[in-house]
């Protein structure tokens, strides 16, 4: 039976022993647990969650880098654990904010160099960089070393050495990382255009921003500690808080608003207040409009002035907000620095 | 408050916090195997290189002046090595390999004093080796030693003084290193092995061709070899001395002097190669390679 | 119009391993040979080093033959050299950059990379010792008296291949290691330029010391490159340049198969732990 899934898994965990320095005894890690996905083939997946979430873990061992410590992981319907050399024949990977190749060698003497591991022929690897370069914007850095390029450009160099393989599943950590707001776009761009070129190509993509799973992914996992908390398309996704109506108020507040006595009004299913700039922000997903009345007058109360007041459309924010309780960046804070 | 922090206790803070990690860094040596490679089993294993050299040749004549020559001179060019090397090898550490030399250009300290900061537990590890290298060459080799002979006084203001100088030739390799992203890693070592050969360590400058002699001369390492030798085993240094022409205070004197020209060299040439390599963006640069 | 065609052709099987060898080979052959100054730091200064020693057999007024020996060891340094920093450590410096992953990854073998590594290596350390001893013949006037030039050839070859082997299977040893690969390393310095005879015959040691050292395959090819290569040589040899010969032979295979094997079970043991990735702190 042909398996019509380009990624499955099945209850994958990995453990990892943590020996800190000067202690004998190792301590246990769990970087991921319980991990049961499948992405079909042709789809763009998105894994989104904080820094040490486990998503670099789990790409780790979807790409052979890493065995599970236990369940069961295929890709292109080969297992990772035994049959690592069918795997990497349809793979490539591309993390973000790291460098690939050699410094004294030019971006298309590196991406070359990659394409002979690849099997490609000489002539072909190089009208494929070419095309790459141009795409990208990098035509004119074809002949650069690059211990000489900005990182954003190692970067794109990066993502083109991904692509020019032509995998039929290709695993992005981060592609973006370290890009400004322009060359993330491009880097976006080229992701859409290359999985509409085929309909068998897939995508696994991992990033902690909201936006780029939002606009990018068929699907998305949310994944915090180890675990997939929920998987859907970003619509249902945000589905699930349509019921709710949510809110952002901007306030101007003389002293640091407190929190608490709004968790426990009835009708607030999540409040967040965080400081801008200039401002202090509250979010807040209520069951009910009607609940706005109290939640206003609690915030005069502590003589704060409501600035603006907006009601909006969930996102995917909200939906991790929902499901872990805080948000993205304060789970980074709380957790950094951990190994993923 | 900080801005008027005096310069002085800038530097000592540098210093003081550089010798501290460096301390930490080098703890490595805390665990025997480390410090069994780096201080007894390298240092050893070259100094044997030249015994056998000279066993081979001389049949074994281990109780000539010429093998006290070139054995206490290879002991201690040990110093010259670790500390000199020591000390700019922080940049290619700092830079390439826990990459934070770019945090520290941007703290309040002074990278000068934090890099002879850096230095400070190579001093006290070499110190080591040295010991267990001479010690080999007293128990086995007939290296003499006598304690009631050996110029206490000479020996230590010379070896004090010529720490100093190689930490100072040190600072000015670092920068040299600095603005020499690309080969950094084997800057330190090249060095260190071409002024074996023109430092009269191992043998007389006077083996040297006539030409390159005064490369030896204008070293202070070689005066400083010398001055050692002569403090250790004043007698046999006699029988085969490198500089005959000069008494030990006169030597001393050219040691001071020296230290002093190459202090300010050194100075000198951080400024000018830490400007160049700000110029040129090599604060962070890294090779992958 | 895909703005990307699919590839059209992909080598597999022998193709693929040639392509990936002549692949990782190539930043050797071109790259490091690109910045020009290797020829004052890969060959001007290990000449300094070498000059020391020279100059100490001067002092100590010792045959001449000497001085070549010395010149010769010089030169085959470079190649231990080579094969510690940029074989056998080299894939802990691929795995703090992250090259060490895409490798694992790509369908191209572990095995033809490491092969890429050291034909890339021999050939660029084969440029600097050239450099080396032609540039110290002509200084200290090295009179070379060949018994043999192809046995010379081939000595030279073969203790390549076995020298090479021996770092491609050190190399995945390294694969599980982190910072320590950087002192192993370095133990592998100094001790082996003692008992390897780089700057003296090994025959004057006590015979339990090349028998120990002829485990680095540089021991004997040097001992029988002086045998070949110089009037006193025969004279100052350890054994018959003959049994030098099958022995690096033996240890050429041996160390390739071991290095093939070590790699597969190293391979597998490091994606066990979680070891082909940067080092955690």
């Amino acid at each position: 039976m042909e398996n019509h899934y380009a990624i499955e898994t099945q209850s994958l965990g990995r453990i990892y022993k943590v020996r800190h320095a000067g202690k004998k005894e190792t301590k246990t890690l769990t970087a991921l647990e319980g991990v049961d996905l499948q992405i079909r083939k042709g789809e763009l997946f998105g894994l989104l969650g904080p820094n040490g979430a486990g998503k670099t873990t789990l790409i780790k061992i979807l790409t052979t880098l890493l065995a599970p410590s236990h369940g069961q992981a295929s890709v292109a319907g080969f297992d990772v654990s035994k049959e690592p050399e069918e795997v990497r024949q349809r793979i490539n990977m591309v993390s973000g904010g790291e460098s690939s190749g050699y410094g004294l060698l030019t971006v298309r003497e590196n991406l070359w160099m990659f394409a002979q591991f690849y099997g490609i022929p000489g002539k072909e690897a190089n009208a494929r960089i070419k095309t790459l370069l141009e795409i990208v914007g990098m035509a004119d850095r074809e002949n650069t070393r690059t211990h000489s390029l900005s990182t954003g450009l190692r970067q794109k160099m990066n993502i083109v050495r991904g692509f020019l393989t032509d995998p039929q599943i290709l695993f992005l950590d981060e592609p973006t990382l370290g890009l400004d707001v322009g060359a993330s776009r491009d880097v976006r761009n080229f992701i859409h255009r290359w999985m509409g070129d085929d309909t068998q190509r897939t995508l696994l993509l991992t990033t902690h921003y909201m936006v780029e799973a939002d606009e990018l992914c068929d699907r998305v996992a949310i994944i915090n500690k180890g675990k997939v908390l929920a998987c859907g398309t970003p619509a249902s996704l945000k589905q699930s808080l349509q019921k709710e109506a949510i809110f952002r108020m901007d306030l101007d507040c003389p002293r640091t608003l407190d929190e608490i006595p709004f968790r426990g009004m009835a009708g607030v299913k999540s409040v967040k207040v965080h400081d801008n700039e200039t401002k202090t922000v509250m979010d807040l997903v209520l069951a009910e409009e009607s609940v706005l009345a109290g939640v206003i007058a609690a915030v005069t109360s502590q003589g704060a002035q409501i600035a603006t007041l907006q009601k909006r459309e969930p996102t995917l924010e909200d939906v991790f907000v929902q499901l872990v309780g805080q948000r993205m960046e304060e789970v980074e804070h709380a957790d950094a620095p951990s190994g993923e | 408050m900080e801005n008027s922090t005096p310069v002085m206790q800038k530097n000592w803070r540098s210093f003081r916090m550089a010798a501290w990690l460096g301390w930490k860094i080098e703890s490595n040596w805390t665990d025997p195997f480390l410090f069994a490679i780096y201080s007894i089993v390298k240092p050893l294993a070259a100094a044997m290189i030249l015994v056998v050299m000279y066993g081979v040749i001389s049949r074994n004549q281990f109780d000539s002046p010429v093998f006290a020559y070139l054995f206490i001179g290879n002991a201690f060019y040990q110093y010259v090595s670790n500390v000199m090397v020591g000390v700019s090898w922080a940049i290619v550490d700092d830079r390439e390999h826990y990459r934070t030399l770019k945090y520290l250009y941007v703290s309040p300290i002074s990278i000068p004093f934090y890099l002879l900061g850096r230095g400070v537990a190579r001093v006290l590890i070499t110190t080591f080796s040295v010991v267990v290298i001479l010690a080999v060459g007293v128990a086995f080799l007939h290296i003499p030693f006598n304690p009631a002979v050996i110029d206490w006084p000479l020996f230590i203001t010379s070896l004090l003084i010529g720490i100093l100088m190689l930490a100072m030739l040190g600072l000015l390799l670092a920068g040299f290193t600095l603005r020499m992203a690309q080969y950094s890693f084997n800057i330190g070592d090249s060095v260190a092995g071409a002024l074996y050969l023109f430092s009269g360590a191992i043998f007389p400058i006077s083996v040297l061709p006539a030409f390159l002699r005064p490369l030896g001369y204008i070293m202070p390492i070689s005066y400083w070899l010398e001055l050692i030798r002569r403090a250790m085993v004043g007698g046999v240094a006699a029988d085969f001395p490198m500089f005959p022409g000069f008494s030990n205070l006169q030597l001393l004197l050219i040691l001071i002097g020296m230290t002093i020209i190459f202090g300010f060299i050194s100075v000198w040439g951080w400024k000018k190669f830490d400007w160049q390599a700000r110029e040129r963006g090599l604060i962070d640069q890294t090779n992958n390679y | 119009m895909p703005m990307l065609p699919p590839v059209s052709k992909r080598h597999t099987g022998w193709r693929l391993f040639l392509m990936t060898v002549f692949g990782r080979s190539y930043p050797r052959v071109i790259g490091a040979q690109r910045e020009t100054s290797w020829v004052f730091f890969d060959t001007f200064l290990p000449m300094l080093s070498v000059a020391a020693y020279v100059f100490v057999y001067r002092a100590i007024k010792a045959p001449e033959d000497y001085v070549g020996f010395v010149v010769v060891g010089g030169a085959m340094m470079a190649f231990w050299m080579n094969v510690l920093w940029s074989m056998s450590s080299q894939l802990y410096w691929e795995k703090e950059t992250g090259n060490l992953a895409l490798y694992i990854i790509s369908p191209g073998s572990m095995m033809a990379i490491l092969l890429g590594m050291a034909v890339g290596g021999l050939f660029a350390t084969t440029l600097r010792a050239l450099g080396i001893i032609i540039l110290g013949s002509l200084l200290f006037s090295v009179h070379f008296v060949v018994a043999s030039f192809w046995q010379l050839i081939l000595v030279f070859l073969l203790t390549m291949v076995a020298l090479y082997g021996l770092g491609m299977m050190t190399a995945s040893l390294y694969l599980l290691l982190s910072r320590e690969a950087w002192h192993f390393s370095n133990l592998a310095q100094e001790p082996i330029f003692l008992v390897s005879g780089f700057y003296f015959p090994i025959k004057n040691f006590p015979a339990w010391v090349p028998v120990i050292g002829s485990i680095i395959p540089l021991t004997m090819g040097m001992d029988a490159m002086r045998q070949l290569s110089f009037a006193s040589g025969p004279s100052l040899g350890w054994v018959s340049v003959k049994i030098e010969i099958l022995v690096l032979a033996g240890l050429a295979v041996v160390f390739l198969i071991a290095a093939r094997y070590l790699l597969s079970y190293m391979e597998k043991l490091a994606v066990r732990e979680g070891r082909l990735t940067e080092s955690r702190g």
